[in-house]
């Protein structure tokens, strides 16, 4: 089990004229995955999603807060100490054209982590070779046909698996799979979702899901937890099913009204929200975070800062919650 | 000269060929496919089933080592643009069509501010009065959300993805051309930064009295802002209508899959099914027979050897042996 509390992170940006800059990419996040679980990450571009990945996944430090990884807080830890913690979570590089060595065969990439996880475990060639085969069957593509090629001459899709094969050779408990960047096609892109839910299912890893694309979340853990960011801080949670179907907060609310309505197959939901200017980093953050954008803010909401408030399962950031129909229903 | 209302535009068994080891494989094998002056026209399909090279085509903007090799394109004032050549092809371009490229992103001049690219197309189009193309620009951009002045100012690194997506936009509307051709407009952008852009793709189709055009792999985007949806697959139609009908009550096999492949917000979401197997390359389209054959669930014996023809029903054009067929005699067509 992973527990993240009060995670914050600010870059320190080269500034033009008026100097640095400090982006405030994380202000206190907390979460937690359970073992087998999903957890999936909303919002929009720039909202500190990719940031939290590689913080989880050990690419990437924090400024405050703690990860606590099955019981061992990774502040107490020397980095090198933190590393046999850290590999076991992996990222899955959501650009399969890019995530891949093209000078290497799919039998290379996958032979140098298998090698040392060979050393570790005390075991040969033949295990490798054997287990290679076997983490590409298990995430459904032909071993004989790929393992001697190169990427390029591999489909999106197939690619797409091969990067989670090689996440898989080090036995992990945690895939972080970060989607805002996705290029593959949507009907490839269910396909591996499929596959990430079947892992779920027969290898009990946990899964952090990082999309814009609420809908998915429900596809790959409908079970699961849903955590909606917003400009570094969380402003809902809960379960996801629960989420999405009774948000209550005004930026979650936004997110959902502005997922396109299949018309002539669904409706729009009749109390659709939309933010009134765009997002904008430099809007002040005394107050509320989103209530420049909010159509629903008052005096009060400009003048602190909401923290969240759970009633056990779902928690939200915002002085007036409120349910919303926003989802699209089906047509009659 | 520049015309002041949205032209028709008539696609005719156009065939688009790339020149590979293989010798010319055609990316779009026949096409036919009309545009309705003023209404906003969408193409869905996986990768490689041909949208772009057909949006490039209504700009006869094929680039080698592709080329049109048969068939014509038929713009209401402009003629058949397949016949065009030279200076008045260079002219027809961004006055009459105006065109986003995908990943428009990363189409600018990175060595460029966005004004100075203006004020060159404004020159390579003959425009006399190049303030007023920057105030129209400013206004545009203005519309979008954006301050107008700070972007003309910048450079393409200094805006985000959807800003840079919006001045794609705003070079596309500028020359106030009446077609317009937007090839993924919002690919990679958050939801809500694209269903901002799409609110101004239609608000201003709307009030400029346009005839648009758009390419995207994502259905929902089609079904969110067309008003008649194109499905494409291995170089073909395979079907278009109404887009509230094409969605409501698919009819052929491969609207019925991708369909289905879009998980949904409410409804079971078990339901939602990933297509099996993958859409053909140039090299895999079959010389004969129904393209979508090897992935299709309704596949009969005939589907091996003739290609389906497209057959208009009800506002309705579906190419697909187990929908059309009682209705017209198929006829067996080959492909180079
Ligand atoms: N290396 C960096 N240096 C400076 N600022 C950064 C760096 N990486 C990210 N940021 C800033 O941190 C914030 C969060 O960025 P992050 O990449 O985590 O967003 P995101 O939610 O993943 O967005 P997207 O949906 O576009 O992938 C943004 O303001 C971003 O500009
Ligand atoms: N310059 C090119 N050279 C060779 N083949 C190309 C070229 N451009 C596109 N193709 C091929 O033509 C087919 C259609 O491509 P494209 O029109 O870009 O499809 P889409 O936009 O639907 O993804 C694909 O098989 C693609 O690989
Ligand atoms: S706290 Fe106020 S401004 Fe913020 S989301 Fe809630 S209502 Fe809107
Ligand atoms: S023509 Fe045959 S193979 Fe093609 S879509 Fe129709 S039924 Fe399927
Ligand atoms: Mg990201
Ligand atoms: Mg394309």
């Amino acid at each position: 089990m992973i527990t993240a509390s009060g995670i914050t992170k600010t870059y320190k940006q080269r500034g033009n004229m008026l100097g640095a800059r400090a982006v405030p990419a994380l202000r206190g996040v907390d979460f937690r995955i359970e073992k087998g679980g999903a957890v999936t990450f909303i919002g929009e571009s720039g909202c500190g999603k990719t940031t939290l990945g590689r913080i989880v996944a050990g690419l990437e430090t924090y400024d405050g807060g703690d990860i606590v990884i099955d019981g061992t807080p990774m502040s107490s830890l020397k980095p090198r100490h933190r590393e046999p913690f850290f590999r076991r979570i992996q990222l899955i590089h959501q650009d399969p054209y890019s995530a891949l060595n093209p000078t290497r065969t799919i039998h290379q990439t996958l032979a140098a982590p298998l090698a040392l996880r060979a050393k570790q475990t005390g075991r040969g060639k033949a295990w490798m070779e054997e287990r290679a085969r076997e983490l590409l069957a298990l995430v459904g593509i032909d071993p004989g046909y790929v393992l001697p090629r190169y990427p390029h001459q591999l489909s999106g899709g197939m690619r797409q698996r091969v990067v989670i094969a090689r996440a898989l050779t080090v036995d992990p408990e945690v895939l972080v799979a970060d989607e805002s960047v996705s290029m593959i096609d949507v009907s490839l892109r269910l396909g591996v979702l499929a596959l990430l839910k079947d892992l779920r299912e027969r290898l009990n890893v946990s899964v952090l899901f990082i999309t814009h694309d609420i809908a998915t979340a429900r596809y790959i853990g409908g079970d699961g937890e849903l955590y909606v960011i917003y400009r570094g801080q969380v402003v809902e949670s809960g379960p996801t099913e629960r989420v999405i179907s009774g948000p209550v907060h005004p930026y979650t609310q936004s997110l959902l009204s502005a997922i396109p309505v299949l018309h002539g197959v669904e409706r729009p939901g009749p109390e659709r929200v939309v933010p009134t200017e765009a997002l904008n980093e430099a809007h002040p953050d005394t107050g509320c975070l989103f209530a420049r954008r909010c159509p629903f803010r008052t005096d009060r909401c400009e003048a602190e800062l909401p923290s969240l408030v759970s009633d056990g399962e779902q928690a939200h950031a915002c002085y007036h919650p409120q349910r919303r129909n926003v989802i699209p229903v089906e047509a009659a | 000269m520049t015309r002041t209302s949205a032209p028709g535009v008539r696609v005719k068994d156009l065939t688009v060929v790339y020149k590979t080891p293989a010798g010319e494989l055609p990316a779009l094998g026949g096409v036919s496919l009309s545009l309705a002056p003023g209404t906003i026209t969408g193409i869905v399909g996986e990768s490689g089933s041909g949208k772009s090279t057909l949006a490039l085509s209504l700009l006869n903007a094929v680039q080698p080592p592709g080329r049109i090799k048969e068939g014509s394109v038929e713009i209401d004032g402009l003629g058949n643009v397949v016949e065009l050549t030279g200076e008045e092809l260079r002219r027809a371009r961004g006055r009459q069509v105006g065109y986003v490229f995908q990943a428009a992103q990363n189409s600018l001049n990175p060595l460029k501010t966005v004004g100075k690219q203006l004020l060159d197309l404004g020159r390579s189009h003959d425009f006399d009065d190049l303030p007023a193309l920057l105030k129209d620009a400013r206004a545009l951009l203005g519309r979008m959300g954006l301050d107008g002045g700070r972007v003309l100012d910048s450079y393409q690194h200094e805006l985000s993805g959807g800003m840079r997506q919006r001045v794609g936009i705003m070079f596309a509307l500028v020359l106030n051309a009446h077609l317009v051709v937007l090839d993924e407009p919002t690919t990679a952008l958050d939801m809500i930064t694209q269903a901002a852009i799409l609110k101004i793709v239609r608000d201003v189709h709307h009030e400029r009295g346009l005839t648009t055009l758009i390419i995207t792999h994502d259905m929902g985007v089609a079904a969110e802002v067309t008003d008649s949806l194109a499905v494409m697959y291995g170089g073909r139609v395979v079907e278009h209508g109404p887009t509230t009908e094409v969605l409501g009550s698919p009819r052929h096999p491969y609207t019925k899959g991708l369909i289905r492949a879009i998980p949904r917000l409410s409804g079971d979401i078990d339901e939602a099914r990933a297509l099996p197997g993958r859409p053909p390359t140039l090299g895999t389209i079959p010389k004969q027979g129904c393209v979508f054959r090897e992935r299709c669930p309704l596949r009969i014996a005939v589907c091996d050897t003739v290609d389906p023809e497209p057959v208009t029903r009800d506002a309705r054009t579906v190419a697909c042996h187990a929908v059309g067929h009682l209705a017209t005699p198929v006829v067996p067509k080959e492909y180079v």
